[in-house]
């Protein structure tokens, strides 16, 4: 008896011990960048690499007096808040009918243009924008974005209204209410954190999309990301800058998923998996 | 009377669900499938280099099987999918497996799990260039220390495609594990209580009970993957654009470089079509595996 009790403390403490040792390989290298983000440049560089030093924000100075780091982030924000407000505004009408009817294909069929590879639109995307002069202007980078993030917005909710009970829209439904106002006065509240997670969603993977900004953003409205491609290509030398960069442009999705981290799986897995 | 008024409600019940789910299909329609097609057509076509453009019939699909450079795409596609998919799917069934043995997670810990996949690819990559740069590097440093040779890593050709699958295993392990964990969570704990009773090892269990058991989750968590692999881009294009030479060169990398660097749209779009077939084809296949190992 006492022999399973001690195989048993030490099965607990092998799995803490492979516990600590993968945060460890997760961990370090985010740690890394963002360590080297508050090097001295000189210090950036040294060999062998040293972890101890005086913090200095040098290089966060250096990335906004060299770059407009602050423009690129503003256009950042809008390509992202604008998608995310379209996949919205579709996909939450979507995904009620989708979930009322039982017709799926709405939904697949924004799901299969999800799983093509986005170079697959991009070629026509970019030889129709060059012809109505659209290449590089916010609508476009916006529509764009949307294809990303439609499809999220409809298979996050998706679960949030199948689970609604029918007996809570038939009164509504008696008293003669139409279904947008059924859906906007009934439903929605009851879907609230539903939303909210599928847009915090939807803002991450449209922030984090980079290969469209490549070819369809200009100078004036390139996206941090787009951007990131030059930070690589001046800073060689300045890893100082490019660690900034790098941390500066992780923020905004890591705290927005930290927020969500619970309904995170059955989120991301689009409903495959009950999280 | 009342049966005309009940199907008129049920029209206009019909037509009011359509309303609402129209603008979410025009969007895609305008968007993808229009676009698609337009795709399909650029296909069959030529520019010349003043722009001029003409029908080629399927002059763009033969130059395709008689080009080194889309083979070469394809062998590094599969590659890196295959080799970036095993590491993924092992090292998530034991992380999950460590994640469920470990019963309480403060949120804290689930947040700097989830981290690495919230990242954008293209941050990942950022820092792990720094972090491998062959001369000044900290994982050569670690290397060293421990008395192995410094590696090239993302500069040498033989080795850039298993680091960069590194790369994105380090992002999406983390990824695979939660799913897996999921499904764990989900085991009807029955089965377990008679192994214990007829004495099977842990290991046994695993093995006859666990992994059976929990095969559809993992061919869920492999469709997920299988299909960003297929169409790697954004570490590689950050990372090497392709190279050293050739070395990394995924279709997808190609076919962006054919299209949107040496402007041969219509070439770009047969690459694009097959390597979306590929794609497709990859999930069907999962999905027929699926269906197989269900329970």
């Amino acid at each position: 008896m006492n022999d399973a009790a001690n195989t048993e403390r030490w099965i607990h403490r092998l799995n803490t011990v492979q516990l600590v040792l993968a945060g460890i390989i997760i961990m370090a290298p985010t740690v890394w960048m963002v360590l080297s983000s508050f090097k001295p440049s000189f210090e950036v560089t040294a060999y062998p690499p040293t972890l101890v030093f005086t913090p200095t924000l040098e290089n966060y100075a250096e990335l906004t007096r060299t770059t407009p780091f602050l423009s690129y982030a503003l256009n950042s924000l809008i390509v992202t808040v604008g998608s995310t407000a379209l996949g919205l505004l579709f996909g939450i009408p979507a995904a009620f009918a989708v979930s009322w009817t039982r017709i799926t294909w709405p939904a697949i069929l924004t799901l299969a243009a999800r799983m093509a590879p986005g170079t697959l639109f991009l070629l026509p995307w970019y030889v129709m924008f060059r012809q109505i002069g659209m290449i590089g202007s916010y609508t476009a980078l916006i529509l764009s974005h949307a294809v990303i993030t439609l499809p999220i917005v409809i298979w996050v909710l998706l679960p949030s209204f199948d689970v609604i009970p029918r007996s809570v829209f038939e009164a509504a439904q008696v008293d003669g209410c139409s279904f947008t106002r059924i859906l906007w006065r009934i439903a929605m509240p009851l879907v609230a954190s539903g939303v909210a997670v599928s847009a915090i969603l939807a803002f991450v993977f449209s922030w984090n999309y980079f290969l469209f900004a490549l070819v369809l953003s200009n100078g004036d409205t390139k996206t941090l990301i787009a951007a990131a491609f030059n930070f690589i290509g001046e800073g060689s030398t300045q890893w100082g800058a490019l660690m900034a960069a790098a941390t500066l442009i992780a923020l905004p999705p890591l705290v927005l998923a930290a927020l969500v981290q619970r309904w995170l799986v059955s989120g991301l897995t689009l409903g495959a998996v009950k999280g | 009377m009342s049966d005309s008024a009940a199907t008129l409600t049920q029209d206009r019940q019909k037509l009011e669900m359509a309303a609402l789910s129209a603008p979410a299909v025009i969007f895609t329609v305008a968007m993808i499938a229009f676009p698609v097609v337009y795709t399909i057509w650029l296909g069959f076509q030529t520019f010349s280099s003043t722009g001029k453009q003409s029908f080629a019939g399927l002059a763009n699909y033969s130059k395709l099987i008689s080009d080194y450079e889309f083979w070469h795409g394809l062998w590094i596609t599969i590659a890196l999918f295959v080799l970036s998919l095993v590491l993924q799917l092992v090292f998530g069934v034991w992380l999950a497996l460590v994640l469920f043995h470990a019963k309480r997670l403060p949120g804290i810990v689930r947040s700097l799990f989830i981290s690495p996949f919230m990242m954008p690819p293209v941050v990942a990559g950022m820092m792990w260039l720094v972090i491998l740069d062959p001369s000044l590097g900290a994982a050569n440093y670690i290397l060293q220390s421990f008395g192995l040779p410094p590696s090239d890593w993302l500069a040498s050709p033989s080795l850039v495609i298993p680091t960069v699958a590194l790369i994105d295993s380090w992002q999406w392990t983390p990824y695979v594990a939660l799913i897996v964990l999921g499904g764990l969570q989900s085991l009807p704990t029955s089965v377990y209580e008679a192994a214990q009773i007829d004495g099977a090892s842990a290991f046994k269990t695993f093995q006859r009970i666990t992994l059976p058991l929990l095969l559809p989750t993992i061919v869920t968590a492999a469709i997920l993957r299988s299909v960003d692999l297929l169409r790697f881009f954004d570490i590689i294009y950050i990372t090497t654009q392709g190279g050293p030479g050739n070395a990394s060169n995924t279709l997808n990398i190609y076919g962006f470089r054919v299209g949107f660097e040496f402007f041969n749209i219509g070439y770009a779009s047969a690459l694009m079509l097959t390597l979306t077939a590929i794609v497709f084809g990859a999930v069907l296949a999962f999905n027929r595996l699926r269906g197989a190992v269900a329970w």
